[in-house]
């Protein structure tokens, strides 16, 4: 059996206190949404665990990681080319190499194969981008993002390139998405309170001093990398799972930048400020949208304002960085707002 | 393994009493040697001092005693020849370290800070009744349990180094200068704390610009200058030997 230290318990408590919020909002959702409001919180809870997944690494290890996208694209394509029916494989990828569209697999077993190629591919990249510096592993990461996308888009007889990988089966529905993003948050704060989480995080404050205590700084950023990389491939799975169709562009810079800002927004070093900016940004998305289209709001007619979401996305990371630096809840978990503050 | 060479300070102790001993020490910053063949002894149950100004190779020595510094030349600890160890190995064996500048990790709460010292010690249990038994020592940590050690005074983050590193439950303690910056109350207070440490048994090896304080502790002392040892003897026959002392610490 596994014994929790001090801070894990604390850590599950406020994992319960963020479970407790996902459950509620997913089932207020279910009862009182329509079928837009259904599809919108599921992308929400889909970002979520993207979120989650960017922060296992980009939290504790403190390197900005822009690559996180395709990962959660290696994992919704590997899974959606395992779970496809031959019939429609046949039809949809008449050139695909090694027998691809020769099999098909159930859902959970697809899903368990995505997940190991995904880590796989983590922990051999891993091996070089936890060695580099900061930057360089930022722009190393920038450079994964731009190959995996080149591979998608350019490899049609496989992944279809932009047009639509079609006929994955819709197995997932908002329940699954809240089970599992409520998992993700479990895991990253239990990662975050271990051992090797405080470590990471001493590394990441100072990595000289870190090493003087015995931190094995190299491996402990491999293990956020691969488990952050893993956390991303479930997410790319649920997104697969319940939209049935995927395509290449969803797993580019769009995506990187707006589940950058969520996680900037809400502060990077927490679980909980991860949680926060991802339903932050999500909703206040939709508010911007309604804007856009030029509504008429208190008796005045507005213009139509045609991308201003992407020019809001970029003012939440530049407001967020000038002003809080460390996001809204800065080192802060949720447990620790109802303690007594020392401050 | 170096088979057993002759000591320096031939009959100040038994082969028993030795827990640390270091031979012809060299120690390197990439090309630059920083020390040059340095020889000490610290014993069990003591408190040694290596004074020196700035520049000395005093925390050169200090690293390569933990293996974060290249170093050549033997490293014995209980009896054992250390110096191919990793560092990890080192805290392992009971040589725990509060560093120059302290270098607690100040986005990290305090209790956090405390769990690192004991990164080896998988019983969980076993580390919450050490956190307990160093929070009941230092009240002013366990108050602030929560909060981030930034937060911490400087005399407060110095208390909060040495702790950590008796998380570690070493054998011998290294302290590379706990004085650095603090005010004269604290550092009193600091040495206090030290005195404590060593009444209740701890092997402390003490590096310090601080001479007058560190001798006051200190049973037997080293005297380092441009990487080597110019002087040593007990706090007292160093003390008296103001001369040199004048010279190299300011210390009348």
């Amino acid at each position: 059996m596994i014994r929790l230290s001090q801070s894990q318990r604390s850590g599950l408590v406020g994992a319960a206190l963020l479970a407790a919020v996902l459950v509620v909002i997913g089932v207020a959702t279910l009862y009182f949404g329509s079928r837009y409001q259904i599809r919108l919180v599921y992308s929400a809870y889909v970002n979520l665990i993207v979120v989650l997944g960017l922060q296992v690494f980009m939290g504790n290890a403190r390197i900005t990681n822009l690559s996180h996208s395709a990962f959660m694209g290696i994992g919704a394509y590997a899974a959606a080319l395992c779970v496809t029916p031959e019939n429609i494989k046949k039809i949809s990828l008449p050139a695909a190499p090694w027998g691809l569209a020769d099999f098909s697999l159930d859902p959970v077993l697809s899903a368990a194969i995505a997940i190991v190629i995904t880590a796989v591919l983590a922990f051999l990249l891993g091996l070089f981008i936890v060695r580099l510096t900061s930057i360089g592993a930022t722009i190393v990461t920038l450079a994964v993002l731009v190959i995996v996308h080149a591979v998608f888009l350019y490899r049609t007889d496989i992944f279809k390139g932009n047009q639509a990988f079609f006929g994955i089966p819709q197995v997932f529905d908002l329940g699954w998405v809240v089970g599992i993003a409520i998992l993700a948050v479990v895991v990253c704060r239990l990662f975050r309170e271990s051992r090797w989480g405080i470590q990471l995080r001493a590394s990441a404050d100072d990595e000289v001093g870190a090493a003087a205590m015995g931190v094995q700084i190299y491996k402990l950023r491999l293990i956020a990398w691969v488990l952050g990389a893993v956390i991303l491939a479930v997410a790319g799975i649920c997104y697969a799972y319940f939209l049935g169709t995927i395509s290449a562009r969803p797993f580019y810079f769009n995506h990187v930048f707006l589940t950058l800002a969520m996680l900037i927004l809400g502060g990077m070093r927490t679980v909980t400020g991860a949680v926060l900016g991802t339903f932050l940004i999500s909703f206040g998305l939709e508010g911007v949208r309604y804007l856009e289209t030029g509504p008429v709001l208190l008796g005045i007619d507005l213009p139509e304002a045609l991308g201003l979401s992407g020019i809001a996305l970029g003012a939440v990371i530049v407001l967020t960085m000038a002003l809080r630096p460390t996001g809204i809840m800065g080192n802060r978990e949720i447990e620790t707002l109802f303690v007594r503050k020392t401050f | 393994m170096t088979p057993a060479r002759p000591l320096i300070d031939e009959g100040r102790a038994s082969q028993a009493d030795r827990m640390l001993t270091i031979q012809d020490l060299h120690v390197f910053h990439g090309p630059i040697e920083a020390v040059h063949g340095i020889s000490l002894n610290v014993e069990r149950g003591k408190c040694i001092s290596l004074l020196g100004p700035n520049g000395a190779g005093k925390t050169s020595t200090i690293s390569a005693i933990t293996g974060i510094a290249r170093a050549t030349g033997s490293i014995r600890f209980e009896d054992r020849e250390i110096s191919a160890d990793s560092v990890e190995a080192r805290i392992a064996s009971g040589i725990a370290v509060s560093p120059e500048g302290r270098r607690i990790f100040s986005n990290l709460t305090i209790l956090e800070n405390l769990t690192l010292g004991a990164a080896l010690q998988r019983d969980q249990a076993e580390k919450g009744r050490d956190i307990d038994h160093w929070f009941s020592l230092f009240p002013i940590l366990a108050e602030r349990r929560d909060q981030a050690a930034g937060t911490l005074s400087g005399g407060e983050q110095q208390m909060l180094a040495i702790a950590r590193a008796l998380m570690a439950r070493p054998k011998i303690l290294l302290l590379d200068e706990p004085s650095l910056g603090l005010a004269p109350k604290i550092v009193r207070q600091i040495f206090d704390l030290i005195g404590t440490l060593k009444d209740k048994g701890m092997t402390i090896l003490l590096v310090e610009q601080n001479a007058t304080q560190a001798l006051k502790l200190a049973d037997y002392a080293y005297l380092m200058s441009s990487g080597r040892i110019v002087a040593h003897g007990t706090a007292d026959e160093l003390g008296k030997s103001d001369k040199l002392m004048a010279e190299l610490t300011g210390v009348a």
